[in-house]
């Protein structure tokens, strides 16, 4: 691709883009590298080598290398779908698009016969009252989207408080018992576990926030005769005397359940 | 009189110095559809407070991100280059209306079903992983494949990744229309005309950017018509050039959508056929055609073999329920109403008639465009097409009469569209050429835009779900979220990749974001066991020989509704919220263990039981 700048660039910059997407830390730093070697710079080889020796004008270049680029991450996921042992993965992904971007890319270069003559740039002009409307408009569209993904306070909306109760994993002794929180404010709570119906009764009081979770391992001792009933009821310290929520589980002799 | 006028428009040095110091009409397009979208983003953010604010501040919101733009689409002497960002921009402030108001998760009824696809290739490294919901999709990988590209590359979630490539699928869709209106026409002010008329398919503002399968293949199958239309007009040594991208997206629509990939095969031999009515000699679109349904047919056989037990009901039940409705056997559907069991808000009067008046003008450009483009473009194989299927668009209105046909009428129409809203656009530019009261009918125009385009996004999406509903709340100054996504986020936490049965809304967010399976509806006759207030007997068997470990009991009755079930309960906004307590207690009483229970949702363990 030596002499065709615009295809050097492409290259270099496919696999500039790859190594990022594999090796950087950050979201935001790997999704700017990945888009362009996801859709863009592929669609835009594959492009020039369809089209090589001729130019697109800049509206039809542009719809063929979204068209390209969207289809080949299409027709690409079967293609890795072939590999032994899935191969749909970070790397084989960077590889493939880089691969389709500098093949294109050397075809196009191919086909072109001779270095391209650079177009005269044309230089933007923009005048100090339209760069102010750009900043006003992406202020705009920002404080759009700002505002659409902050949660706000809904009074109306109806809170819950959820309680689960599942068997731990590693100890057949015990199980693992949880409050999670999403009132509109503070809540107390008074949580009673009994193992069987005769069984002893574990008493807790906690207090949560919104969004809060407490999770409680709780010991049972397993009946030897049968299978044990364990229950976990949860009331609310404003009104202990009704039952907010409850969960069961039977525990068979021998194992957690 | 006169006189008077010629000062009132002023005008002249008034638009010289505007032109001369305010910002160029670029900009202040962009500053409208800044605005525009701040004021959608203003009222989903009251309404996700719960309140039941006044929609006028949200179709205020789109007129002004669509109107104006679409305005300056139908002007002359707009630069090409002008024209096509500002198509660019609409196309992409139309889409972030949808962005805005689902800012945290898919709550539409597909995008779970898509999200877990994506998150299970993303997971296993391979694709064709089953889809307890709606299995043909595991069989159109296209879209879950794209986005896992996305998901690896980037470390995002499938909602993050699926935004982004929705979004450059819409961008996508509106420079391909215009490409192609372009090539047809031969015109860029009528293409740029044509395209925000597109904006009136009642699929275009929501359903159309929703994260499925057909919101990409879409797309895609315009750039391929557009490159067939370029191929066509080619000279003779770059027709082979414009074959590259009619196959790669050909192959691509193949494996991303069934009912697109059908689509293409019969749009590609209708043009050949209208190719050979015309008598100017074109290259040879056969080959083209061949592939295309031979593409079509392989994959159905090797990989979808379940489209078609998939597809077959829905149109078989779409042309009997048809017959029907003709026939007078059945009563015909009332139009605005929605098929949900929750208590749903009744689409207002006004809104109604701004929906049919929206036809009325549709229908009216393009009785007024027809007669031009059958005279001046008829010896065009696209123009032909679009004149046909702009008339079946009307055709398919009538399918909203009918109870079992109108989604497969509502579905046609994003395609129909595309041939209505060319042809209709010559009506438009025909209506608006320079004459007396020329002025007024390029006002009348601006108007009849916003009702096209407000009109077709109240026919394509229900009234009361157009807003954001509350999803993700502040409280106490941290954040909760509504029942059914706590319970999916503890089944993607406590209970991953376990088996449950659930109602519909309830089922699509243990999909995703709960990364778990979910049967729902008719499977396993789930719709008929949830609402039932005592067992009959066979139920239990019948899920636990399909290793169905946990049954989700649901007393919300929009839980049932996979678009309004996923949010908070907001006292008064239904008249009857809840099934009787009995439909829960049933699963108690066999007595079965209770592994989770907030309030209105309770999960029941099927493999604990004493």
């Amino acid at each position: 691709v030596r002499g065709h700048r615009d295809l050097r660039r492409t290259c270099v910059a496919a696999i500039a883009c790859a190594l990022v997407a594999i090796l950087a830390p950050w979201e935001l730093v790997r999704l700017i590298a990945a888009l362009p070697l996801a859709v863009f710079l592929p669609g835009y080889a594959i492009v020039s080598a369809a089209f090589a020796p001729y130019r697109l004008d800049p509206q039809r270049l542009l719809m063929l290398t979204l068209a390209c680029g969207l289809s080949t991450l299409c027709v690409g996921g079967l293609l890795l779908d072939f590999l032994p042992g899935g191969g749909l993965r970070t790397g084989t992904w960077a590889v493939l698009l880089v691969l389709v971007t500098v093949g294109a890319a050397r075809f196009a270069a191919l086909r072109r016969s001779r270095p391209r003559k650079p177009k005269p740039r044309r230089r933007l002009r923009l005048r100090p009252v339209d760069a102010l409307g750009v900043v006003l408009a992406a202020a705009l569209a920002i404080g759009a989207l700002a505002l659409a993904s902050t949660p706000l306070p809904a009074e109306n909306a109806v809170g819950y408080t959820a309680l689960w109760l599942l068997p731990e994993q590693e100890a057949t002794d015990s199980i693992e018992v949880g409050v999670t929180s999403a009132e509109q404010g503070p809540q107390e709570y008074r949580l009673r576990v009994r193992a069987g119906e005769e069984g002893n009764v574990e008493s807790y009081r906690l207090a949560l926030d919104p969004g809060e979770e407490r999770v409680f391992r709780v010991p049972v001792e397993v009946e030897a005769s049968g299978p044990t009933r364990v229950a976990a009821s949860l009331y609310r310290e404003d009104d202990p005397g009704a039952l907010y929520r409850r969960v069961t589980t039977w525990l068979q002799p021998g194992e957690g359940r | 009189m006169r006189a008077v006028k010629t000062k009132a428009f002023g005008a002249p040095e008034a638009r010289r110095r505007l032109a001369a110091h305010g910002p160029s009409p670029l900009v202040a397009l962009l500053l409208c559809s800044g605005f525009g979208l701040l004021l959608c983003a203003w009222a989903n953010a009251l309404s996700r407070e719960g309140g039941d604010p006044t929609q006028l501040l949200y179709w205020a919101g789109i007129l002004l991100i669509a109107v104006p733009t679409g305005y300056r689409l139908s002007l002359r002497d707009v630069p090409l280059r002008e024209r096509f960002a500002m198509v660019a921009l609409f196309g992409l402030a139309l889409y972030a209306v949808k962005v805005v108001r689902d800012p945290f998760l898919f709550t539409f009824a597909d995008e779970p079903i898509h999200a877990y696809n994506a998150e299970q290739v993303a997971r296993h490294h391979d694709l064709f992983h089953e889809n307890p919901i709606l299995p043909v999709t595991s069989g159109y990988p296209g879209l879950a494949a794209a986005t896992s590209a996305l998901m690896s590359l980037t470390g995002m979630s499938s909602f993050g990744a699926g935004v982004i490539l929705i979004g450059l699928a819409r961008l996508l869709l509106v420079l391909s229309l215009f490409v192609l209106f372009t090539r047809v026409s031969g015109s860029h002010r009528l293409a740029g005309l044509a395209v925000a008329i597109y904006a009136g398919s009642s699929n275009f503002l929501y359903w159309g950017v929703q994260y499925s399968y057909e919101s990409l293949s879409l797309p895609i199958l315009v750039a391929v018509l557009a490159a067939f239309a370029e191929r066509e007009v080619a000279a003779p040594a770059r027709v082979r050039s414009w074959a590259v991208p009619i196959v790669l997206g050909t192959l691509a629509i193949v494996i991303t959508h069934h009912l697109t990939s059908y689509a293409l095969v019969v749009i590609l031999l209708a043009l050949a056929l209208a190719g050979r009515l015309s008598r100017k000699p074109r290259p040879n679109p056969w080959p083209f055609v061949i592939f295309a349904a031979a593409a079509s047919l392989a994959w159905l056989l090797i990989a979808a073999g379940s489209t078609v037990g998939y597809l077959s009901p829905v149109l078989e039940e779409a042309f009997t329920s048809t017959l029907h409705t003709v026939s007078g056997e059945a009563a015909p559907r009332a139009l605005f109403q929605s098929s949900s069991t929750a208590a749903v808000t009744e689409t207002p009067w006004l809104a109604r008639l701004v929906t049919l008046a929206a036809v009325g003008v549709i229908g009216l450009a393009f009785l007024l465009g027809f007669r031009r483009v059958w005279k001046r473009r008829r010896e065009l194989p696209f123009a032909l097409i679009f004149c046909v299927s702009g008339a079946a668009f009307f055709a398919t209105l009538a399918l909203r009469f009918a109870p079992k046909a109108w989604e497969t009428g509502n579905r046609a129409s994003e395609f129909l569209f595309i041939g209505l809203s060319f042809v209709a656009a010559y009506g438009a530019l025909r209506f608006v050429r320079r004459g007396p009261r020329w002025r007024e009918r390029k006002a009348a125009l601006a108007a009849a835009l916003g009702t096209v385009i407000v009109g077709g996004a109240i026919a394509g999406w229900p009234w009361d779900a157009q807003l954001a509903q509350p999803l993700r709340i502040s409280a106490g100054g941290r954040e909760i979220e509504s029942e059914p996504v706590g319970l999916a986020r503890w089944v993607g936490e406590y209970l991953p990749r376990r088996k449950f049965a659930a109602a519909d809304a309830d089922a699509r967010m243990i999909l995703a974001p709960g990364g778990a399976r979910a049967k729902t509806g008719d499977a396993l006759a789930i719709k008929t066991i949830l609402p039932e207030e005592a067992l009959g007997g066979w139920e239990l068997p019948l899920l636990h020989d399909h290793h169905v470990g946990y049954i989700v009991a649901d007393r919300r009755r929009a839980a049932t509704d996979a678009v309004r079930g996923n949010f908070f309960l907001v006292p008064g906004s239904e008249e009857d919220p809840l099934l009787p307590i009995e439909a829960m207690h049933k699963f108690s009483e066999v007595p079965l263990g209770r592994t989770y229970d907030s309030g209105s949702i309770v999960v029941f363990d099927l493999g604990d039981r004493p």
